[in-house]
């Protein structure tokens, strides 16, 4: 039986980068059957910034956990308004997997995702505000404990109040004292509310 | 005494169901995802999972889609989310949970759920399937 030689992967990873890496050409390789070359394509987008679009189409179905997370890379290092855009109407997809992808990768932009915290904290649904509170949980941003404060002070859904004041229990000073009384306050019928501000509260005063 | 993994990314959500469930006398270990959560399941045979869908590196319905499709068990799960959608509801249930709430989650009803559900699994566990679900 003859002995077959086969290809190793780094030839092909070579292969695949000595095509044309136009625009279009990278596109076209983001489709293609096999995850190198689509890794490569999502790579090599990094250099267009009009790839946003066509990068987060790919991110909705690709199944390559080593594609997704090149994908997501670039979102990150082109980290544009259109990435903005795109990845904001990513947090509201079904794909709980998506979203929190998406989250993580917010995270790592605090200076593209600052000018628009104010408008997520405010947007109509609830789950979006939450995600624009989990999204906060790293972002390393002076604004941070600002941004939570008003989001106890103001939000009417418990579960945004909930979520914020979880990530307040961490990152909280006396600065949040008050807000975290009147929190439990307004909430006084729902146990964690009381629960997690009392905690919150005793950690700034033991600070 | 029974044994429940609590999993949440929340280390505030955590410590308040342990509280709960320590204080009905359940014993309590804790998974921060799903990921860690598939391990220690792996490795200790819990009687319920009390689980949050959106987590880090692997969600609530990712989670017990694994420990469902791999047969690692048939204990019962209650899934606690902040999410009220009907959508989100059915979802659960298709990943294998027995159970949904909605968070902020009351002592009384957690407690009254679990009590329901290992009564329930102590007789009809092979059977349990996610159609007898019970809903709140």
């Amino acid at each position: 039986m003859p002995i077959i030689k086969q290809q190793s992967p780094q030839l092909i990873n070579i292969d695949e980068r000595q095509r044309p890496r136009d625009f279009n050409g990278l596109v076209a390789e983001l489709e293609a059957d096999d995850s190198t070359a689509r890794r490569w394509a999502a790579r090599d987008l990094a250099e267009f910034p009009e790839s946003v679009e066509v990068l987060v189409r790919r991110l909705k179905y690709e199944g390559d956990p080593s594609v997704r997370e090149t994908i997501l890379t670039t979102l990150i290092r082109l980290g544009n308004p259109a990435t903005m855009t795109e990845l904001v109407e990513c947090l509201r997809s079904e794909d709980a997997a998506l979203r929190n992808e998406v989250i993580e990768a917010m995270k790592e932009l605090p200076d593209e995702v600052a000018p628009i915290m104010s408008e997520l904290l405010a947007d109509h649904d609830p789950d979006v505000r939450i995600f624009a509170v989990n999204i906060l949980e790293s972002l390393c941003h002076p604004q941070v404990e600002e941004w939570l404060i008003k989001v106890i002070e103001q939000d009417p859904h418990v579960n945004v109040c909930a979520t914020a004041l979880d990530l307040l229990g961490e990152v909280g000073t006396t600065a949040s004292r008050l807000g975290l009384e009147q929190l439990k306050a307004r909430f006084a019928e729902e146990p964690y509310i009381g629960f997690a501000a009392d905690l919150a509260i005793k950690r700034i005063d033991e600070s | 005494m029974k044994h429940i993994l609590v999993v949440d990314d929340a280390a505030t959500v955590r410590l308040y169901h342990r509280n709960i469930l320590e204080s009905a006398g359940y014993e309590v270990d804790e998974a921060v995802n799903g990921i860690e959560a598939m391990e220690k399941a792996l490795q200790t045979p819990f009687d319920l999972y009390v689980v949050d869908i959106n987590m880090p590196k692997l969600d609530g319905y990712g989670f017990l889609r694994e420990i469902r499709s791999q047969d690692i068990t048939q204990v019962p799960a209650i899934m606690v989310s902040t999410e009220a959608e009907s959508n989100d509801r059915q979802r659960a249930y298709r990943s294998g949970a027995n159970l949904y709430l909605i968070k902020p989650v009351k002592p009384e009803g957690l407690l009254t759920y679990i009590r329901l559900l290992l009564g329930v699994s102590t007789h009809i566990r092979p059977h349990l399937s996610n159609d007898k679900a019970i809903d709140r």
